[in-house]
């Protein structure tokens, strides 16, 4: 039980260091370090592409298994949300009624 | 340190952009505090976890891993991946923050989370001069970090009595897509972004998130594509 307790502490320090060395790695040496134009033009395409690659599986699979249906309430949810988002810019609106959508789906899946 | 009109001003624009985030963030936080709990993690672990890491997609992905009892460096080495976004984020920032003191860039880089940076990715450019959008970061990074310690408490001491049926987590996600839209501002990024989400797709049965990789350099291969060859004169100019 005393190893478990230090393993938990030794992947929480280990995770720290990691997640802090992952945002401080161009913002902490400031100045003195530049990114050629090359990279800065590659990373202009990079941040919508990482949230689309982590929002699309998350829709199209339940439980490990592909799941593009009418009876997966996810991605009923999520295609509402993604046109609430595209017709109001609203994150209040899109979270509200990406959940109404999904509960509409699922009471109407019968479960 | 005394603080002038115009930065409390931009302190308080950041917080308020970001507080309409909290509504996706807070049942992810719930939902991460259950589940570090139902791992294993005492609460004092669980609390500290949220505190240091401070990354919930991390957080949540090495959860199933402490369950098998995987080795350390397989976690760290999921938590490297997961967070690999971060090494964009943070090179789209650098140019924002190069001036500002070092404990200014530590603080700044320890707090950012996703939705924060693409609020501040979207209002500012790296050529902007505005003196106080650092603070604007710090306003909406530091409603984020309340909300994300709040709720993940409230999961640990008082997930059990949740219903599962509920489907919290789910309104992370939604949040996201609220989020990927204003990022989606010329024809390059959008086919950029549809290829990525294809990708993804066919590549989620790879290990450690490396999908999630693969489709990121496949977006930003097709973005690159499109802008160079795709573009009209009208758009270009």
């Amino acid at each position: 039980m005393a190893g478990e307790a230090a393993f938990g502490w030794a992947l929480i320090a280990g995770m720290a260091v990691v997640a802090f060395l992952t945002r401080a790695v161009f913002i902490l040496p400031g100045h003195r370090l530049r990114l050629p134009p090359t990279a800065e033009r590659v990373l202009r395409y990079a941040p919508a592409a990482a949230l689309v690659a982590i929002i699309v599986p998350d829709l199209a699979f339940a439980h490990g298994v592909w799941a593009v249906s009418i009876d997966n309430p996810r991605l009923i949810g999520g295609l509402a949300a993604f046109a609430i988002a595209a017709a109001t810019r609203s994150i209040l609106l899109t979270i509200a009624g990406g959940m109404l959508a999904l509960t509409l789906a699922r009471i109407l899946a019968g479960g | 340190m005394r603080l002038h009109g115009e930065q409390v001003s931009a302190l308080r624009q950041g917080a308020l952009a970001s507080a309409s985030l909290l509504v996706g963030m807070v049942p992810w936080g719930i939902v991460a505090g259950v589940a570090m709990v139902s791992a294993g993690l005492t609460q004092a672990q669980a609390v500290a976890m949220s505190v240091l890491v401070f990354a919930g997609s991390a957080q949540l992905a090495v959860l199933p891993l402490l369950i098998v009892k995987a080795p350390l460096w397989v976690m760290l080495a999921t938590t490297l991946i997961v967070n690999l976004r971060y090494v964009i984020y943070s090179a789209v920032l650098a140019p924002h923050f190069g001036h500002l003191s070092r404990p200014w860039r530590v603080l700044l880089s320890y707090i950012t989370v996703d939705g924060v940076f693409a609020l501040f990715a979207a209002r500012f450019r790296p050529e902007d001069a505005d003196p106080h959008k650092h603070w604007f970061f710090l306003g909406g990074s530091l409603v984020m970090w309340c909300g994300w310690q709040v709720s993940t408490w409230i999961g640990v001491f008082a997930g059990a009595m949740i219903p599962k049926e509920w489907s919290l987590e789910f309104a992370s996600t939604l949040g996201l897509i609220a989020l990927v839209m204003p990022l989606l501002f010329d024809r390059a990024v959008v086919w950029g972004a549809v290829a990525a989400g294809g990708v993804a797709l066919l590549a989620a049965g790879l290990p450690l998130n490396l999908g999630l990789l693969a489709a990121i350099g496949s977006g930003v291969a097709v973005g690159l594509a499109v802008a160079r060859f795709g573009q009209t004169k009208a758009e270009r100019g």
